[in-house]
């Protein structure tokens, strides 16, 4: 079964690894985040020799969103960022391969204990199972 | 080992029929079959034979059906059984090197085709490397060779006249460069395949030197490669952080490829005026060849990205390894009044700002040398880098 497994953020968040607190997040110091990423690359080796990593991303800031929608006339329209700075969003993910939602579940909890400084902000971890049914059938099948 | 017969068998077949892509495709099932069959019952005396048999007798099946289907005189020509012209085999590597960079394909086109014909690489191998999805690679090769085939690029098969032919070199090594950078700076995914590319860029590198030994450019494109990825051991921390050149920790560099690349520098700059990979060449060597940042030939570094930058005016990477090497040779001071004459040619890299925090630092700015360190951390996409100016950042925080 194939699993998204989403970290959440908010624009605060990273503000706060480059250095800069706010109510919510304390400034990171290098050990923190040598802490950081110590753990997750270790989550990310042990996910590929167990083989069940398929992707993994973090994405960037929030603040370098772009928001595209179309006009009348097709033309897209673009809004950039910022999110506000309390709203979370989608700060990274793993696609993954694993026996079942138990199996997933445990790597999740893994991902939850991540080191962080004190006082900063507890975001859960997401877990959504990937439709792998055919979404092509979708509009002639099911729906249709 | 299946892998290094692929651009020869390939090579003998198009030589021998014409029709790059049936024959790329009768190739790879040749190669499949080998897969299957040699395990079980042994290696061929003759593999590369076995290959070319194999092969032959799938492509002129595909060709046979084709001509049914289009009756065409021409094609049953052509399948007339010749005798193969007893060339040597590395030929058609550099010839199916030419073939596979053909200026009419688009670059990312040109780097699939080369690493799936002359690398032997799969297509799924080629996917995860670029990271993009098998289809995209498949569907990249297969209106790689429909264009080829349109142009009528592959037939004849033999090397590119002389007006064709520095064109096509200066494709092919481009080709090679960036496969070989796509390896080298591991922006992201498992590092594992992107050594692989590194390595392969490097080999197929060799092979093109092979039959152009005295071709200054792709000597100095050979040795460039040489001296950077020597360094490749001492340029990541044991988190996958990247660990600028002057922290490395130099007795972890690979002093045989040093050593090879260096003499390989001396002979491209004796072959001629000195294009951009033998400057850069010779300015990898400069750094290899120092114990430190305190012993680099900084004045010398210096003097070639000036004559880089005349051969390169455009090069905005080579302007700021220049203001780089300024600093270490007339101060800090002089890099950051370089730096700002050059912030409008690249208003979006994280590189500019990365020098500046660096040279901030240096004179002692540290709350400014912070603050670019962040811009820079910022505006990154590669995870490694991010990391290491985050790092840069928070240690310069009281």
């Amino acid at each position: 079964m194939k699993y998204l497994v989403m970290v959440q953020g908010a624009q605060a968040d990273y503000d706060a690894m480059n250095g800069r607190a706010s109510e919510q997040s304390p400034a990171w110091s290098e050990q923190e985040l040598r802490a950081m990423f110590a753990y997750m690359n270790a989550i990310n080796d042990d996910l590929a020799e167990s083989g069940e990593l398929i992707d993994a991303q973090g994405l960037v800031e929030p603040a370098r969103t772009r928001f595209v929608t179309a006009d009348a006339d097709g033309r897209p329209v673009v809004t950039d960022g910022p999110y506000g700075e309390t709203k979370e969003v989608l700060a990274g993910y793993w696609v993954l391969d694993c026996a079942n939602l138990e199996r997933v579940t445990e790597i999740a909890a893994r991902v939850a204990q991540c080191p962080q400084p004190a006082g900063a902000p507890v975001y859960p971890v997401v877990i959504r199972p990937v439709d792998e049914s055919g979404g092509g059938d979708l509009g002639g099948g099911e729906l249709g | 080992m299946l892998r290094l017969h692929a651009p020869q068998v390939l090579g003998a077949l198009v030589r021998r029929y014409g029709h790059f892509d049936t024959a790329e495709d009768a190739v790879q099932e040749a190669l499949l079959a080998a897969a299957g069959q040699w395990p079980r019952e042994g290696v061929p005396a003759n593999p590369r034979g076995w290959l070319i048999r194999v092969a032959s007798r799938r492509l002129t099946d595909a060709l046979r059906s084709e001509e049914a289907r289009a009756r065409r005189e021409e094609t049953a020509r052509r399948l007339e059984p010749r005798e193969p012209r007893a060339a040597p085999a590395d030929d058609d590597t550099l010839t199916l090197l030419f073939l596979c960079c053909d200026p009419v394909l688009p670059p990312a086109a040109r780097i699939a085709l080369t690493l799936r014909a002359v690398g032997g690489l799969t297509t799924a191998e080629i996917a995860r490397a670029f990271l993009v999805p098998e289809a995209t690679v498949a569907q990249r090769i297969s209106r790689a060779k429909a264009k080829l085939r349109a142009a009528g690029a592959d037939r004849p098969f033999h090397p590119p006249g002389p007006q064709d032919r520095d064109a096509r070199l200066a494709s092919v090594l481009q080709v090679l460069y960036l496969v070989f950078n796509e390896g080298y700076t591991a922006t992201s995914g498992p590092a594992l395949h992107r050594a692989d590319l590194a390595r392969e860029a490097i080999r197929l590198t060799r092979a093109v030197r092979r039959l152009l030994p005295h071709e200054g450019t792709v000597t100095g494109l050979l040795a460039l490669m040489l001296l950077t990825e020597a360094r490749s051991a001492a340029r990541t921390g044991p988190d996958g952080e990247l660990i600028p050149l002057d922290e490395q920790d130099r007795t972890r560099w690979d002093r045989a490829a040093i050593a090879e690349g260096t003499a390989l520098v001396e002979e491209a700059l004796a072959e001629g005026p000195p294009g951009p990979y033998q400057l850069q060449a010779a300015i990898a060597a400069l750094h290899d060849e120092a114990t430190g940042p305190d012993t680099t030939d900084w004045p010398q570094i210096l003097a070639l990205y000036d004559v880089l930058l005349t051969t390169t005016p455009d090069d905005p990477m080579a302007a700021l390894g220049r203001v780089v090497a300024l600093a270490m040779v007339e101060g800090p001071e002089a890099g950051l009044a370089a730096l700002t004459a050059l912030e409008p040619r690249l208003p979006h890299s994280h590189r500019l700002p990365a020098v500046r925090a660096h040279l901030l630092e240096r004179t002692g700015a540290l709350s400014a040398a912070a603050d670019a360190y962040r811009t820079a951390a910022r505006a990154t996409d590669s995870l490694p880098e991010r990391r290491y100016l985050q790092m840069r950042a928070a240690r310069l925080d009281p």
